[in-house]
Parts: structure tokens; C-alpha cells; sequence
């Protein structure tokens, strides 16, 4: 029975969250509810780092940059590719059936003051007549999604021969000429001024027989909680599978798993193709709902926290990463609000931080593997000590009662 | 029917001559001790057959197959077990999982229920049943040798190096793996046993090779290898000590090796 409370409080929490945006009906609905889409958005990033460097001890600090990947392909893709049902002959276009595919030129910042781009110039000659339309936004977070997948194999394959410390710098580095590339590159990026995207649903979305407009907060609650429930699935399935065997092999012992017959070149590409799909995708949706992407996206600190929030949840166990996740955003919300003691206000807006750093330093000084994963271990586990005793005391009672 | 051709395998680290034309050949289930002093090379051997470390020069075949250029897995797919001088069991993980990893690499098993079976038969030989479900990390050291030989049973190759399987055991483990070296011979394995314990490894080997900086210098039964003048030689010392080789090393890791894969 033991063993099942896991599985029980997984489904009530799964009932919780599903059952959140219609229970919840206070006048910061809004704002709560943004504060879940972001922790179930920070919920992936740490469940599918807690795979990487958890399971597979591949200690990679540029999570954040492959984030940013998904983002940036998704806010490109919107930005420079358009439909339009006549050629503007301004841009170059391509031509499929009765639709033109139009890809507008990069004009860097100055494009809403000084000069328009090719096709703003073409719609000012067509006025109201012909109107073109956006690539859908679906593709776009695919395209985030399998260009995260592309970066991952390429920096999972130069880390091959990178461990520890040295793997940590390098992608490190990675993240951080990412950001710089991003920033620099302004004509393309835009740079610091960041990339605007369509919402999720910019025409709005029926739901429930309710029609939402693209500034609601229930259809991204639930894409970015569907898009979590993805990546647990499918984080679930890989530990379950000799793929997780073997990735928890690498991070034990590289070579002695070798010398057993595990291809530990495909593995760690493996997982780091895997991961940063996920944290790719996860980057993709929260630019089409947050509405704008921004080199400052990719900040160390974003990382920081992402570790953080694995640490703390329990880095060997992607669920507890997840939950921790969720717990340590809703509480750093919760925290925002100032106090007076003795006449004395407390801010609570840079005082939270603080308490956040004593949480992960006792964390990691005091529980290891983090808060939640030894609750989970307690439940999963906490039986084998019981049982090797019992197995060495009647070695044979268990095989008396399988006959 | 097992054959290993290990011939003129060279390995130089920098400038140190760690194997110097190595050449012997397996046939058959044979049980053969490795020895030789600290430092002549018999680890560097062990990592070039299985596929650690790539040779200088010299080619090393298994059963027709050539794997001196072959990743560590392959080799291990290809037929050659080892195990570590220092025992590398994955200690945070529990002991039966440590037994699947070869059994699913290798896929040598028919299925997940039969590779549960093999494993629970092994562990019940090495008298590690009781502790399946329990982490590596909590295993004694010798527990811990004995799941590393388990993991070979369930890897199930040809030809398996057992790398100093005594250094630090209790007596009554030292039994099993007697025990476990009989058993892998009776299936038909051969068995390259390195040890420094000069009793069991007399006793137990049909042929013995010796090694001495970096070369092979002995090769046939241990009753004539006991009486050889180099071996007695490489052993015990003569009043000059040879000059001018840094000698072989047992302990090259991928640390201070680049070639290390």
C-alpha cells in the first residue's frame, strides 16, 4: 500500500491542477493564474535538467541556452515567415498553389519609425485588400522544438569527451555566446529590443463551449500544463526503460558501463537531444504567451534558478524537480508581499531571494537529494531494508510463496 | 571455441614504453594468470584488449575479429569481459539493476523476464540475493567485487578478465570466487586472471604469463614458469636493477593518458 502513495498523490495533484482554473475565482485570478503557467513552464526546465544532470550526471549549465533556442526559432519563424495570398514582390516569396510564402527582410530596430520592411511596404499598397497572415504559431514551437533537438546533439556531441567541471564551463559558455550572439546581432534579433510573437491563440480559442480571447489565461494554463504532462510522460517512460538504466550507468561509471557493452557515445547524446528538446519547447510556448522575447531570457540567473529549483525539489528525481519547481515560484510570488514588524517594513521583494538562497544553501548542506525526492524514496523505497533483512533471515520463505 | 590473438602490441605513454610487443594467443576455455611486478604493464595490457586503449602498433583478434580498433562496448559486445582492479560498481544503483545493464546492452537475454531470472540465479550463486533491492553503495567492499564478477555472468562473454579478483577479500568470499572462476571455466569461458596472490593464482591457472616491463618474458605450465630464471629474476631482484626504462605502469587512466577513450 505504501508504495501506491506516490501514485495517489500524483493523481490528486493532477486533479488539483486540472481542476485549478475553474475552482480558483478571486479577483487576482489573472495574475495567479500567471504565476502557475510560469512555474509549470520552470517545472519543465527542471524536470528535464533533472534528467540530464540528474540521471545522467551531465552537469550542463546552458539548459537555459537551448531555452532560448526554442524561443528564438519560434519568435524567428513568426517574425520573418508570412502567407499571403498574392506576391508582394518586394520580398522574396515562394509559391505554393494559391499561397505565397513570403519572407520578410531583416531591418534590425528601426523598423516601426524610420523604414518598413518588404512586406509593410507591400501592405500599404494593398490597404484593406489583401490581408497576410502569420504562419501558425504550432509550427513555429515544432521548429523551436527540433532546432533545440539540432543544438543538443551538437553540443551533446563536442561534450562527448567533457566531464565535471569542464563540461559545466562549456556549456556554459555556450549559454552565454548565445546571449551575446543574440544581443549582437541585431538586424536579425533585433538585439536588446527583443522580438515581439503572436499570443498562443491570437484569435482567440472556444474551450468548453466559452470563447477565450488571446489575452485569457486558460488555454495557455492548459497548453503549458499539457506540454508538462508531456515531458513527465515521456521523462517517465526513458527512466523506466533501459535508456534510463543506462543513462544512471553513465553517470555512475562512464567506462566500467562500457566495458558491459553500453554505447555510452549514443546515450549522452541521447539525453542531451532529449532534454533540450523539452527545455526548447517549453521556451517556444512561453514566448507565445509571455508575447516578446528578449536576450535577457538567457540570463545566468535563469539558469541558477532552474538548478536551484531541481536542488532543492531533489535533482535525481524528475518529479520532485517538477514539484519543486512549481512550490519554490509559487512561493517566491508569495513571498513578494512586505510586511512591518515594529514599525520596521520588511521588503519583501528583495527579502525573498534571500530566504531563497538559505533554502538552497540548508538544502544542499543538509538533504543532498533534496526535500521531495527522499518523501518519494520513503515511500518507494523505504520497504528494501525490511526486506533484505527478511530475505537473509528466510531465504527461502519468498520462494515458498511463489510456489 | 574461444581464440584471442594478442600479437606485437606496442603502447607507449609519452615516454614511457608501457607494453613492448606483446604477443601470446587463448585457445580454448583456458584459465590463464597474468602476473608480473607493479609496473609491468599488466592493467595497460588488460585496457588495450578491452578496447580503453588503442595500441601504438600490434593487432589483437577475438575469434577472427579484429578489436584493438573498436570502442570498449564493442569489444564487449564482441565477446571480451573485464573487471576493474579497483572495484566500479554502479553504487547508486540497486544491485539487480547493476546486473541488467550488461544483460540489456548486449541483449544476450531473450526478454526483460528471463534476464530477471538469470539475475536472481546469479546472485543467489554469489550469495547476494538478500540485498537485490538495496543500493550497490551499501554493499561491503568484497560484496562488491562479487557483484562486479555477477555483472560479467550476466555480460556472459567469451573470454573474461578478472583484474587482482582477491586484493582485500574475506576468506570465505575468496571461496565463492573460486567458486565463480570454476563455474565460468566449466561454461567453457576462458579466464585471464591477474592477482598478485601467488597461491591462488598457482593454483587455480593451467598456463601463466608473465610480464616485466612491459614485456612478455614468460608464457607455458606455472610449474615451469615457478623455475624460469627471468621470472625468479623479475620477482626477487638481481644486484642490478635495468636502466634506462621508465618501465610500464598499472595504473594508466584516461587522467594522465590522452589516448584513453
Amino acid at each position: 500500500m505504501r508504495r501506491r502513495v506516490p501514485h495517489l498523490l500524483g493523481l490528486a495533484l493532477l486533479a488539483f491542477f486540472l481542476a485549478f482554473p475553474f475552482v480558483y475565482s478571486a479577483n487576482d485570478y489573472p495574475y495567479v493564474m500567471h504565476i502557475m503557467i510560469t512555474s509549470f513552464f520552470y517545472a519543465i526546465l527542471a524536470s528535464s535538467w533533472s534528467m540530464l544532470a540528474g540521471y545522467a550526471g551531465q552537469f550542463s549549465f546552458g539548459h537555459i541556452g537551448f531555452m532560448g533556442v526554442g524561443a528564438y526559432t519560434a519568435a524567428l519563424f513568426s517574425h520573418y515567415f508570412w502567407l499571403s495570398p498574392v506576391p508582394t514582390e518586394l520580398c522574396t516569396e515562394y509559391r505554393f498553389g494559391e499561397t505565397w510564402l513570403v519572407v520578410v527582410n531583416p531591418i534590425g530596430v528601426t523598423s516601426t519609425t524610420l523604414t518598413q520592411d518588404c512586406l509593410r511596404q507591400a501592405m500599404e499598397m494593398w490597404g484593406d485588400a489583401v490581408q497576410p497572415t502569420r504562419m501558425p504559431v504550432w509550427i513555429g514551437i515544432l521548429l523551436g522544438t527540433l532546432m533545440g533537438g539540432v543544438f543538443g546533439f551538437l553540443i551533446g556531441v563536442l561534450v562527448l569527451r567533457l566531464r565535471a567541471a569542464y563540461l559545466a564551463l562549456f556549456t556554459l559558455g555556450f549559454a552565454e555566446i548565445l546571449k551575446a550572439t543574440i544581443s549582437a546581432e541585431i538586424e536579425i534579433t533585433r538585439g536588446q529590443a527583443g522580438m515581439e510573437l503572436p499570443a498562443l491563440f491570437e484569435s482567440g480559442v472556444t474551450l468548453f463551449g466559452h470563447t477565450f480571447d488571446k489575452t485569457d489565461k486558460l488555454p495557455p494554463y492548459f497548453v503549458m500544463f499539457g506540454l508538462l504532462l508531456v515531458c513527465l510522460a515521456i521523462l517517465a517512460w526513458l527512466a523506466g526503460s533501459k535508456f534510463g538504466l543506462f543513462v544512471r550507468a553513465l553517470r555512475e561509471d562512464q567506462d566500467a558501463a562500457a566495458a558491459l557493452g553500453v554505447n555510452t557515445t549514443r546515450y549522452k547524446v541521447l539525453v542531451f537531444v532529449v532534454t533540450t528538446m523539452m527545455a526548447a519547447s517549453a521556451g517556444a510556448v512561453q514566448a507565445h504567451y509571455v508575447g516578446i522575447v528578449t536576450p535577457n531570457n538567457l540570463f545566468l540567473l535563469q539558469m541558477s534558478l532552474v538548478v536551484a529549483m531541481a536542488v532543492i525539489g531533489g535533482v535525481e528525481s524528475f518529479i520532485a524537480a517538477a514539484i519543486g519547481a512549481v512550490l519554490i515560484e509559487v512561493a517566491l510570488e508569495m513571498l513578494r508581499n512586505s510586511f512591518v514588524i515594529g514599525g520596521v517594513e520588511i521588503d519583501m521583494t528583495i527579502w525573498r531571494l534571500v530566504f531563497f538562497g538559505i533554502v538552497l544553501m540548508l538544502t544542499l548542506r543538509f538533504a543532498r537529494n533534496g526535500l521531495i525526492a527522499p518523501l518519494i524514496g520513503y515511500f518507494t523505497r523505504g520497504h528494501v531494508a525490511r526486506e533484505t533483512v527478511e530475505h537473509r533471515l528466510h531465504p527461502r520463505a519468498e520462494e515458498a510463496a511463489a510456489k | 571455441m574461444i581464440h584471442l590473438a594478442v600479437s606485437n602490441v606496442h603502447k607507449r605513454f609519452g615516454g614511457l614504453h608501457a607494453l613492448k610487443g606483446v604477443t601470446f594467443e587463448v585457445n580454448g576455455p583456458e584459465l590463464i594468470g597474468l602476473i608480473g611486478p607493479n609496473g609491468a604493464g599488466k592493467t595497460t595490457l588488460t585496457n588495450v584488449l578491452d578496447g580503453a586503449i588503442k595500441p601504438n602498433t600490434g593487432t589483437v583478434y577475438l575469434n577472427g575479429q579484429r578489436i584493438d580498433q573498436l570502442h570498449p562496448y564493442e569489444v564487449a559486445i564482441a565477446g571480451l569481459g573485464r573487471t576493474f582492479q579497483v572495484t566500479r560498481s554502479f553504487r547508486r544503483m540497486s544491485v539487480l539493476e547493476n546486473l541488467y545493464v550488461p544483460a540489456l546492452a548486449t541483449r544476450r537475454a531473450a526478454d526483460r523476464k528471463a534476464i530477471h531470472a538469470k539475475a536472481m540465479e546469479v546472485l543467489e550463486f554469489l550469495t547476494l540475493g538478500h540485498l537485490r533491492n538495496e543500493y550497490a553503495q551499501a554493499l561491503s567492499g568484497g560484496q562488491q567485487k562479487l557483484l562486479e564478477l555477477g555483472r560479467l555472468l550476466m555480460l556472459d562473454p567469451g573470454i573474461v578478465i578478472l583484474d587482482e579478483p582477491f586484493a582485500g577479500v574475506h576468506p570465505r568470499l575468496m571461496e565463492i570466487i573460486y567458486a565463480y572462476i570454476r563455474r565460468v571455466n566449466e561454461e567453457g569461458k576462458a579466464i585471464i586472471l591477474i592477482s598478485h596472490q601467488m597461491d591462488s593464482i598457482f593454483s587455480l591457472s593451467q598456463r601463466l604469463l608473465v610480464l616485466n616491463f612491459g614485456g612478455l618474458i614468460a608464457d607455458g605450465p606455472p610449474d615451469e614458469v615457478k623455475r624460469d630464471p627471468a621470472v625468479i629474476e623479475a620477482y626477487l631482484g638481481t644486484e642490478e636493477e635495468p636502466e634506462g626504462d621508465a618501465g610500464a605502469r598499472d595504473d594508466a587512466t584516461d587522467e594522465d593518458n590522452p589516448t584513453h577513450r
